[in-house]
């Protein structure tokens, strides 16, 4: 895309790119160290993961101010006005991540303390369930910064499979819960972690969609997969 | 074609433009246009400089007439009556006497406000005072004037202020009952605040006339027209409802010079 | 490139003080160029005024030309001068008003158009005698006109005709384009936009052009003489108003005449020492008649134009 008259301008839709690769990096980076630290019950990862979450929060700050900035001196229209108001939106699913982390983070600590690790081997489920999700962050960022509307479109349909696997895990949670009561809370501990990770994979998907405003002009929130498809596929 | 334009044709049309071209002498300023004007809405045309928007807006009524070596081709067809507004059969007065306009700088008559609004119908022999009194009052309640001038209609036009003069202008125009109203860039030498109380005018005229205004500001194109042309160097680039055009431009160009990537 | 130091804040200082001496130099120069003419013209006037003193009482506007110095007047004169305006001003500005329209507002772009431009302003500069010879092969005797106060007025109009014609092409050019065209998109006819705004707009400019030329043509002697202005005339031409019907006659057109510049010229030409006071008394009295119409020009031209604002 060419470059507006106006250099300002340019440097200023600019810099909102720049905040919100920056941005993603860092609630990407939060997410692995909450599954790592979940994984190996590493408390000062922990810690690290909940102390930076601030960062993640001054950033959402910033970065809408940045956007309110720019309507007010610039009155941009067509593809401007599209990434402005897709950053907000982005911006808000973003620093939700990094909250769903920082839960995840918690959650953890909360473990620990229990000293109730049982060999459940949800934990490995929840641990591939996670990678899945890590994976889709970073394949959405990806898809922003290129504005790739059909890989947008392809996390998209993915996060069904990581809808499809929290109830999967739910479920056998449940089922040894009932089994056994003395797993309760170590159970639940592990479901409502299971359940951050499905909320991040729900912000990913809605990430996707703002890339989808941005290139196609269309908004295809609450269409549903067939109605994504075509949305994709017609024009 | 894209479920907008089926929703465009549509609508009642007052005037199509058919494949239109222009030339100065040799020089082919406008080529093969085409485009509606929806009844009783506003239509803008904007684009760059020297894009052939004004030329676009001066064929309607027939104003390159006056000038020597210019030359229509194609169609203008106005609705319901289908007559070719460019047909050399047809007398550029009776086109000017259905179609009025307004210009780029305020440019009222060294004469009274009165005479002024009443210049188009005394140019049709009205003599009758009631008549024309009935008409100054209807025209300069248009134009959102009425008020301030009522008491001192026979004070001399350049007694007021730019702002004001241009809703003379106005006025004047609306006298003569005009089918299609033409503005050519009509705020462009006035103050922000008057800019804004004549685009608030042309909201509430809307829905008694059919209005086609060219604008060399995009954000007033956005402000005041229900559809927008994009014009470049004489070629109609693309034509839309104005949301459209402004949030998802189908053609790049058009993109390309709305979002001020145009170097 | 912020601020400047108190040292070249003085350098500037410096750098306007000596450019507007330059502005002093021309502003003194201007005024002296001005006062060399002002005060040429006011002290010859003063000169004739203080020389012809003596002979301006009411009875120098009331006699006729006289071979005694002192009872001669300049009646004849100034209502030859008066009656033959009359007659100029009557043929001229129709004429050249209707003319200098045509050539704005209706004359295609031709080249025919062009040669009759150029050769409208040449005739502004032809030497005024060879108006007299025109005016005495035509009008005298190929017309019969004879030597009358209407071949005068002919001629004069004739004289004064391009200036008229520029004058109104000029006033008329003022007009803005657009003001025109707001006229056109009403629907008025190319006759309705003259009548109702070209004439009207361009009226102060072409009363000017017209109270100049007539003040050209009041001091006019060459062509005058030319066609045969009499030097001594006894009589005035017969009064246009009478009694008995059909109460308005035309005859004092074809009645012999005599103007200002001749009667002047007449006194000056006299070696009695006596007439020329008598040709001071009448020169300043034309100048002064000269004066006023441009007065009038300008005070019409300034009553007119205040309603007018481009």
């Amino acid at each position: 895309m060419n470059e507006h008259v106006s250099k300002q301008f340019d440097s200023d839709l600019d810099a909102i790119r720049a905040h919100l690769t920056r941005m993603g990096g860092m609630v990407e980076e939060q997410v692995r160290s909450a599954l790592d630290a979940f994984a190996a019950g590493d408390r000062e990862l922990i810690e690290l993961v909940i102390a930076r979450d601030r960062g993640v929060d001054e950033m959402e700050i910033a970065i809408d101010d940045a956007c309110t900035h720019i309507v007010a001196r610039r009155q941009p229209t067509a593809v401007d006005l599209r990434v402005v108001m897709a950053a907000g939106k982005t911006v808000t699913d973003l620093e939700r991540i990094g909250d769903e982390a920082k839960k995840i983070a918690k959650a953890t600590r909360k473990i620990l303390e229990r000293e109730s690790r049982s060999g459940l081997t949800q934990i490995a489920e929840v641990r591939h369930m996670g990678e899945r999700a890590a994976a889709m962050l970073h394949e959405v960022l990806d898809a922003y910064v290129r504005l790739d509307a059909a890989a947008a479109a392809a996390i998209m349909r993915l996060d069904k499979e990581v809808d499809e696997h929290f109830r999967a895990i739910a479920r056998q949670l449940v089922t040894y819960m009932m089994e056994d009561p003395r797993t309760i809370s170590s159970a639940l501990d592990i479901i409502f972690i299971a359940k951050s990770v499905e909320r991040i994979g729900d912000h990913c998907k809605n990430i996707a969609e703002d890339v989808i405003y941005i290139v196609k002009g269309r908004d295809v929130r609450h269409l549903g997969l067939e109605g994504l498809e075509r949305e994709m596929s017609g024009e | 074609m894209s479920e907008a334009n089926s929703q465009i044709s549509s609508l009642p049309v007052k005037a199509e433009v058919k494949n239109f071209d222009f030339h100065y002498g040799d020089f082919h300023a406008l080529k093969n246009v085409n485009m509606p004007l929806s009844d009783r809405k506003v239509t803008a045309l904007i684009g760059p400089s020297g894009c052939g928007k004004s030329t676009l807006l001066r064929s309607f009524n027939r104003m390159h007439d006056l000038y020597p070596g210019t030359r229509y081709g194609g169609e203008i067809v106005l609705h319901p009556d289908r007559t070719n507004l460019l047909d050399p059969r047809v007398d550029p007065i009776e086109v000017r006497m259905r179609l009025s306009m307004v210009f780029q700088k305020p440019n009222p008559f060294p004469k009274s406000i009165y005479e002024n609004v009443i210049y188009g119908q005394r140019v049709r022999g009205v003599k009758k005072r009631s008549v024309l009194d009935d008409k100054v009052e209807e025209a300069l309640t248009n134009a959102a004037l009425w008020d301030e001038v009522k008491h001192r209609l026979h004070d001399m036009a350049f007694a007021l202020s730019g702002g004001q003069q241009q809703r003379l202008c106005i006025a004047r125009a609306l006298a003569t009952d005009p089918e299609i109203l033409l503005f050519d860039e009509p705020t462009s030498a006035l103050d922000p605040i008057a800019t804004a109380s004549i685009e608030e005018l042309i909201h509430g005229l809307k829905d008694k006339v059919t209005i086609l205004i060219v604008t060399h500001n995009m954000q007033q194109a956005a402000r005041v027209s229900d559809f927008t042309a994009y014009m470049y160097l004489g070629e109609l680039i693309e034509f839309g409802y104005t949301d459209e055009i402004f949030i998802k431009p189908r053609d790049k160009r058009t993109e390309d010079y709305i979002t001020g990537r145009f170097g | 490139m912020t601020s400047k130091s108190s040292a070249e804040v003085a350098l500037i200082r410096i750098n306007i003080a000596r450019r507007k001496r330059w502005d002093l130099l021309f502003g003194l120069l201007g005024i002296l160029a001005l006062a060399t003419g002002l005060l040429t013209i006011a002290s010859l006037f003063v000169d004739m005024l203080i020389g012809g003193w003596e002979r301006l009482h009411p009875d120098f506007f009331t006699n006729f030309p006289s071979r005694r110095a002192a009872q001669a007047g300049i009646l004849s004169a100034w209502v030859g001068s008066v009656l033959v305006m009359i007659v100029t001003a009557t043929v001229a500005v129709p004429l050249g008003v209707a003319a200098g329209i045509w050539l704005e507002e209706y004359a295609p772009k031709h080249w025919i158009t062009d040669v009759i431009e150029i050769n409208i302003s040449n005739l502004a500069g032809v030497p005024s005698i060879i108006y007299g010879l025109l005016a005495l092969g035509l009008f005298v005797y190929t017309f019969g006109l004879g030597q009358s106060v209407q071949t005068a007025g002919l001629t004069l109009a004739l004289l004064i005709l391009p200036v008229v014609i520029v004058a109104t092409r000029e006033a008329i050019r003022a007009i803005p384009q657009m003001i025109r065209e707001a006229a056109y998109a009403l629907g008025a006819t190319q006759w309705q936009a003259v009548k109702d705004h070209i004439v009207p707009y361009s009226l102060p400019g072409i009363l000017t052009g017209v109270i100049l030329g007539l003040s050209r043509a009041i001091g006019e002697t060459a062509p005058i003489i030319t066609i045969g202005a009499l030097t001594f005339i006894a009589f005035l031409p017969p009064p246009p108003i009478m009694e008995a019907a059909p109460y308005v006659n035309f005859d004092w057109l074809q009645a012999p005449f005599t103007v200002m510049p001749i009667q002047i010229f007449n006194w000056t030409s006299r070696p009695d020492s006596a007439f020329q006071q008598n040709a001071a008394a009448a020169g300043a009295i034309l100048v002064a008649m000269t004066l006023t119409m441009n007065a009038l020009a300008i005070w019409l031209r300034y009553r007119l134009r205040k309603n007018i604002k481009w």
